[in-house]
């Protein structure tokens, strides 16, 4: 018996928020239209309110967020930014939302929605006042660094909303130090997991709460003050929502909260017909998983192996502007922390969206009730494993991303607007992370966020700028020098634009840059490194290359202590050319590790050891012999190329100039590319032949085990994709690559329990599975 | 009156705004009765304007300069120069010394710079980001080998020889200032002062005068993109400023001035033009505009305001909340981040001046960032300009009365402009002139509603609840665009816009402000000798800085009883990044209770910035800095308050009609004479009101009404 119509909810109106939120499903889907709207009535009747509540509420959000995160201490809150206030309707529906790390507007609405489904109204109870706290991956969220405290508004005893708030936390008591960790493969690694808890009433924290989680993370102080710097924000929201209520009335302001999502649908579906041209668009991305190499340190020997993770793509725009995307053919989640849930997959691409298709005002769940996804169950961005970690899932949510801006652009070419064009985003590492006791005797734990400045990849118009974006947030910084140093146990020796690291092209991708430290101050230290290194996680477009991949370079027993003493040259400034590296020669040959490992666990440094955080570029556009010569000669006068390249990739002839500066041989320029076009030509080989070659190292499986690994987990979760890559290599039917025929294991190959097999837990689907 | 007659009126105060386009000056007398003059500005020469525009006012009270100046009690200057400069990254060539391997920060930004200023949409749209030009470019960038670390503990010893060469190379390329950012200088200033010292002397080995500024003599604090930004400003642009206020000084004392020029500083008060931190006044002109906003709110009751102000170069816009001024202290100005404490304000270089270009390729419209500035625009046939401005639109499109550009004494020809519109934006574009014009215009209208609603609501307010008050020479000709559709409660455009600015200069306090820095840490449950110790050391400081101030006021004449002094002090929980700047509750700081006082102030304030949940007491306390300001009683000017009359104009204040161009058509705008309207009247658009030195658009659609205190207010009908 369904006793809940008895009962009467706490939703404005008397309807349980599971009553309440199943009816806007139910009518959103009759009628195609978010909860059955299809008349605006409030924007219709009245637009000057209805865009004044936008704009007032929107304000409100953004002022919150830029002043609650000066109560942090935490730099990768105050100085990055890395925090986000949305504003959600009865239903967990995001209405609007500051600037940020936007993505959590999916994520919180994923974690309010829990609440909803699994009856928190019942029990714990949902009250005016209360104070909720979520990081669970396993509902939603992108990884347990991301803490959300998610505040329920009222008026006059019923509720009419949430808004949520969410810190990148700097530690979450995970296996190794930092925010995103590499040692654990598994979720009960991944730190502390806090499930939609109750944490406070009466606008006051538990103390039971403050006593547990103070004590389950490294870094107690930034911890404190990121929770009140969630809470202040929430609190300033919710005082701004009573304000409005109380000036326009309830019934405004209700009807505006639901309108509003339509309207951001609507506005969706608008802009897909005006940008890009109706069709099916394919794309792939890939990252390495170099888990063999010994600088690798985890409990399970199943998870020492090289793999690499695949995300192909299928983006179906239709005429009448709305679209799907499907994801069929990606590999199996990994004993590795790279995973993520469905929902952190696709507020990303949501995220993404805000950047490019949508940067407007009108910014909400609409969008993401206008996008259809299908993520195969027990791919990484769906997994059906409750052991799956996810503390670093962004390491192949970028570069499965990057894949979509492609698409996106081809689109946006093709309709003429080539300033939105983007030939993909960077993938935002390194990660310099680490920790031990720092220079004030504290156990702690650093997370540079330096890497929130990438290069951003080239417009069919103009260069990418360099040090400049993150995928996850647009507004990029890499902060002050002095005070990372106040977070950090670590000088700078150098912070320089890193030559070559976008990637060429008639535009070329923006550059990364790097920074150069020395530990210092430090006691029983640790770091390590994270990101791609021997692939290329990004393509180019239309024949722009892609960025330059990772590398690591730390050094140990450096002998720098003596040579300051001496005043011997000393390592600083950039690593500009790694091929000819001159760090190298000026430290003690024997402690350098400079090499593809761009992963790796946690390892010990002493003072006057040294790390490069290199930061990567964004990928370029157009064929690079296409670029003007003397761009080209900007580009290595101003530190953005290594000259060598300026010749070989570009086709330019560089001469000294009068001041110095290099400049373009036109005449020996224009000779030079006819050559490496007439190369071009010798080297080229018909499609056909090459692709029968092509297949017959597919029939003798002639690749490296761990690109069979990457298509044999691909073709067990997609047969229709797996289908398809035997018609297109024209294989025998009974052709087939499978993970138990390889020689390393394939630990989880065959058994999965997900969290919904769990008693009492009713898991919300937001995708096609 | 005849100016052979003596002339019993006594001129107390002079205010100046010398502003890209216009020089005006506002006298106050010893009844605060006040009057504005107005000139073009001369950049070659500022003072030559200056003393023009003197003249041009005094006229009005038949008065000669010498006889005004003789009694000038006090002269603030406020100008547009260094900002423009900036803005337009047109300054001298600087050359700037760092730590070695970090020299590509300075250009690196803070990716921060590449969407400062940008609207919420644009944030997010990232193609949409850029970088400008760094103020000092890459190849005039030295490094030296040296580090300290954050403790002020040298890590690395200087090497001084690196410091030798670097200057060599500078002075070699021939740079006009060299500034000097090491890391944590403000915390150790031992390696930048011997930097400073290496590059002074190689200097004068090499023969040469070339200033040099280390960071830690100007701007002592953390965060080296902030601090180092405001140095190079130091050397990029605010020593020519210096050289145009010597000049000034001289000019006026040669008329006879027995005052010494105080500037308008970003602070809101108003300082020496000797003084050293003089990138301070980098936006002292419109600052100026936000004292009066301030001052007029304050004697007519408004909490609430936005004050914009659209000069021949730029558009300011700043916030007026409960009665105060904003103050930041690491502020961003001109899309760069900045350690001045600045009233809030922010500017973009987008003024009547400002150029119109077709991109070549695209054929996209863009307005500025550089501007004719003083010399209007091609419809001025001896400005020597050929690029199309808003100005030119303006005249186009009957705005503006080209026989009545600064009261005539601008003759403007409005077939130059017509044919330079034709010729460079409306053939390219295949429309006529007029639709390219008004185009043009309902752009930059759209640039400017967009900018103030990115600000109002980025500080998290909405324009309902503030009064829009609307100022500055070519303010009142675009009021109606960029409040349209906004929603303000009241938009006020005051009789007096045009000298708005020198306005409030003559309405600033005199007012200098000290600050030293602090490291006071103490636990929440600190012993009370503890506390008795941490107030005697806050104490100790504002001593010291009060010492500071009442020499300053001693040096221009003041005694100390007349100076009233305000201590201050910045605190925050300890391990924060972010202080506050609290005004002390007490006089001074003796013994525990008094710290305690201290600490309530902090925590009540912390509360109502933020949230009563965001309070840490638990984590103790850090001072991070004392700061003391004092102030003298100067004579400030009265509001005008009359009677209020019929709705009907005066006949004599007609002036006819004139075709005014706007949304497609063209109509017969009713022309009144400004200062002829009497309070009360009320005017229905198309209607322009003009006068001397402003031009007040009221398009169809819009309405206005002049008050007692002659202030206009324009609402949509």
């Amino acid at each position: 018996m369904n006793v809940q119509s008895d009962i009467k909810g706490i939703v404005r109106g008397g309807q349980t928020l599971k009553q309440h939120r199943d009816k806007i499903q139910e009518d959103t889907k009759a009628t195609g239209h978010y909860a059955g709207l299809k008349e605006r009535a409030l924007q219709k009747e009245d637009p000057i309110l209805y865009n004044k509540l936008f704009s007032r509420l929107r304000a409100g959000v953004v002022d919150a967020r830029e002043t609650a995160k000066k109560i942090a201490a935490s730099p990768i809150v105050e100085q990055e930014g890395e925090l986000c206030f949305t504003l959600y309707n009865a239903a967990g529906d995001s209405i609007l939302s500051s600037t940020g790390i936007m993505i959590h507007v999916g994520t919180m609405g994923a974690a309010i929605k829990y609440m909803i489904e699994n009856d928190w109204e019942g029990n714990p109870g949902i009250a005016d006042k209360d104070i909720f706290t979520n990081n669970d991956p396993l509902i939603g969220n992108v990884h347990p660094c991301d803490i959300h405290t998610i505040v329920p508004i009222f008026h006059e005893g019923e509720l009419i909303g949430w808004v949520g708030g969410v810190t990148h936390v700097i530690d979450t008591g995970a296996v190794g130090p930092g925010s995103m960790t590499t040692g654990q493969v598994q979720r009960f690694g991944d730190g502390y997991s806090v499930t939609c808890r109750k944490v406070g009433a009466n606008d006051e924290l538990f103390r039971d709460w403050l006593h547990e989680s103070q004590r389950s993370v490294r870094t107690t102080r930034y911890w404190m003050l990121d929770e009140r710097t969630r809470v202040a924000g929430c609190h300033m929201i919710r005082k701004l929502i009573e304000e409005v209520v109380a000036e326009e009335g309830i019934e405004a302001y209700w009807k505006f909260a639901y309108e509003a999502v339509e309207h951001g649908r609507e506005g969706l579906q608008n802009r897909i017909k005006a940008m890009t041209i109706p069709g099916k668009y394919r794309q792939v991305g890939f990252v390495d998983v170099p888990y063999s190499h010994e600088d690798v340190h985890v409990p399970s020997t199943f998870a020492k192996v090289d793999t690499i993770m695949h995300t192909p793509s299928e983006m179906t725009i239709r005429p009448d502007g709305t679209w799907r995307l499907d994801f069929e053919g990606s590999s199996r989640w990994g004993w590795h922390t790279y995973n993520a849930h469905a929902v952190s997959f696709t507020s990303g691409i949501w995220v993404m969206m805000t950047q490019t298709l949508i940067p407007s005002e009108l910014i909400n769940d609409g969008a993401a009730y206008g996008t259809e996804f299908r993520l195969p169950k027990g791919t990484w961005m769906n997994p059906d494993d409750r052991r799956v970690a996810y503390a670093y899932s962004w390491h192949f949510l970028v570069s499965s991303w990057t894949a979509l801006w492609r698409g996106l652009s081809r689109s946006y070419f093709g309709r003429g607007y080539l300033e939105e064009v983007n030939a993909g985003n960077a993938n935002t590492s390194n990660w310099l992370q680490g920790g031990g006791f720092n220079q004030y005797d504290e156990i702690h734990a650093v997370n540079s966020f330096e890497c929130a400045a990438n290069g951003v990849g080239a417009s069919a118009f103009a260069d990418g700028i360099s040090n400049a974006a993150a995928i996850w947030n647009p507004e990029g910084d890499m902060g002050d020098m002095e005070i990372w140093e106040l977070a950090e146990p670590l000088v700078y020796l150098g912070r320089q634009i890193k030559s070559s690291s976008g990637g060429a092209g008639k535009y070329r991708g923006g550059c990364g840059f790097e920074s150069l430290r020395m530990v210092w101050n430090a006691k029983d230290w640790t770091m390590f490194f994270m990101g791609n290194g021997h692939i290329s996680s990004d393509w180019g477009l239309m024949g722009g290359y892609p960025a330059a991949s990772g590398y690591r370079f730390e050094a140990h027993d450096t002998g720098l202590k003596e040579k300051i003493a001496n005043g011997d040259p000393i390592p600083h400034g950039g690593d500009t050319d790694p091929e000819n590296p001159v760090y190298d020669s000026l430290i003690n040959q024997a402690g350098i590790k400079r090499d593809k490992q761009a992963i790796t666990t946690e390892d010990m440094f002493e003072d006057h050891d040294l790390y490069l955080n290199y930061m990567r570029g964004g990928p370029g556009f157009g064929d690079p012999l296409d670029r003007e010569p003397s761009a080209v000669a900007d580009d290595v006068n101003g530190g953005y190329l290594i000259e060598r390249f300026a010749e070989r990739v570009y086709g330019v002839i560089l001469v000294d100039g009068d001041d110095g500066q290099k400049v373009a041989d036109d005449a020996a320029t224009e000779a030079k590319r006819a050559d490496i076009r007439k190369d071009r030509l010798a080297k080229a080989v018909p499609t056909r032949d090459w692709m029968a070659k092509e297949r017959e190292r597919i029939l003798n499986k002639d690749t490296g085990v761990h690109v069979q690994q990457m298509y044999a987990s691909s073709f067990q979760l997609g047969p229709k994709w797996a289908q398809e890559f035997r018609d297109f290599w024209d294989l025998p039917e009974d052709w087939d690559l499978k993970e138990e025929d390889l020689p390393i294991p394939s630990y989880g190959r065959e058994y999965s329990m997900d969290l919904s097999e769990l008693p009492d837990v009713k898991t919300v689907k937001f995708v096609e599975e | 009156m005849p100016l052979d007659k003596k002339n019993d009126r006594s001129v107390q105060v002079l205010g100046i705004d010398a502003g890209g386009t216009m020089t005006d000056t506002f006298f106050v007398d010893a009844d605060g009765d006040f009057v504005v003059g107005k000139a073009q500005s001369t950049p070659d020469n500022e003072a030559l304007g200056l003393i023009e525009s003197s003249r041009e006012g005094l006229e009005h009270w038949g008065m000669n300069l010498e006889e005004a100046l003789a009694d000038i009690q006090t002269g603030v200057y406020s100008g547009t120069a260094l900002l423009n400069r900036v803005v337009q990254r047109k300054g001298l060539k600087t050359g700037l010394i760092v730590n070695a391997g970090m020299e590509d920060f300075h250009r690196m930004g803070r990716a921060i710079q590449a969407y400062l200023g940008f609207a919420y949409e644009d944030r997010l749209h990232l193609n949409t980001h850029y970088y400008d030009e760094p103020l000092v470019p890459r190849h005039l960038t030295r490094g030296v080998m040296e580090r300290v670390d954050m403790f002020g503990t040298v890590v690395i010893p200087l090497r001084e020889e690196m410091a030798r060469t670097a200057a060599q190379e500078l002075i070699a390329q021939e740079v006009e200032g060299i500034a000097i950012s090491l890391l944590h200088s403000y915390k150790n200033p031992d390696h930048e002062r011997r930097v400073r010292d290496i590059v002074e002397d190689e200097i004068k080995k090499a023969g040469k005068e070339i200033p040099v500024f280390a960071s830690v003599d100007y701007y002592p604090v953390r965060k080296e993109s902030h601090r180092t930004n405001t140095t190079v400003l130091e050397a990029f642009a605010a020593e020519p400023s210096r050289q145009t206020l010597k000049k000034i000084s001289g000019a006026f004392k040669e008329n006879g001035s027995k005052f010494d020029f105080r500037v308008m500083a970003t602070h809101g008060g108003t300082i020496s033009w000797k003084a050293k931190e003089l990138a301070r006044t980098i936006v002292s002109g419109p600052i100026g505009g936000v004292i009066g906003a301030k001052y007029l709110g304050e004697t007519l009751g408004y909490n609430n305001i936005a004050c914009s102000d659209i000069g021949g170069t730029s558009f300011d816009v700043a916030l007026i909340t409960q009665g105060e001024l904003t103050i930041q202290n690491d502020p961003d100005m001109a899309r760069l981040v900045l350690s001045l404490p600045l009233v809030g304000l922010d500017s973009v270089g987008a003024g009547a001046g400002s150029f119109i270009r077709l991109d070549p390729y695209t054929k996209a419209i863009k307005l500025g960032p550089d501007s004719a500035g003083y010399r209007v625009g091609v419809c001025w046939a001896d400005s020597g300009i050929d690029t199309v401005t808003i100005s030119d639109c303006h005249v186009i499109l009957g705005y503006l009365n080209p026989d009545n550009f600064l009261g005539g004494q601008v003759k403007l020809d409005r077939q130059r402009a017509y044919d330079a519109m034709k010729e460079q934006i409306a053939d390219p574009l295949g429309i006529s002139v007029e639709e390219a014009a008004a185009g043009v215009i309902e752009l930059l209208d759209s640039d400017l509603r967009d900018y103030m609603k990115s600000l109002i609501s980025g500080k998290g307010y909405s324009p309902s609840s503030f009064v829009c008050f609307s100022y500055g020479g070519a303010g009142p000709v675009h009021t109606y665009g960029y409040t349209e559709g906004m929603g303000f409660e009241d938009v006020i455009i005051p009789a007096w816009a045009a000298g708005f600015s020198a306005f409030g200069c003559a309405a600033a306090d005199f007012e200098y402000r000290y600050d030293k820095s602090l490291d006071i840490n103490i636990d929440e449950d600190g012993s009370a000798d503890q506390k008795e110790a941490e107030a005697t050391l806050i104490n100790d400081a504002w001593a010291e800085l009060s010492e500071k101030v009442l020499e300053e006021f001693e040096l221009n004449g003041y005694s100390r009883d007349q100076v009233e002094l305000q201590p201050g002090f910045r605190m925050q929980y300890r391990g924060q990044l972010n202080d506050i700047e609290i005004e002390s509750p007490i006089e001074s700081a003796n013994g525990a209770e008094d710290w305690d006082k201290l600490v309530d102030a902090f925590n009540d304030k912390y509360g109502r910035v933020y949230a009563e949940s965001a309070r840490s007491p638990e984590l103790g306390y850090s001072v991070t800095g004392a700061i003391m300001r004092g102030t003298v009683p100067i004579p400030k000017p009265n509001i005008p308050k009359e009677e209020e009359g019929p709705a009907e104009p005066p006949k004599a204040a007609k002036l006819g009609t004139r075709k005014f161009y706007r949304k497609g058509k063209w109509l017969d705008a009713q022309l009144y004479q400004m200062e002829t309207l009497t309070p009360g009247n009320r005017i229905t658009g198309p209607a322009i009101i003009e006068s001397d030195a402003t031009t007040f658009v009221v398009p169809e659609g819009f309405e206005t009404w002049l008050d007692g205190h002659r202030l206009f207010h324009l609402k949509e009908v």
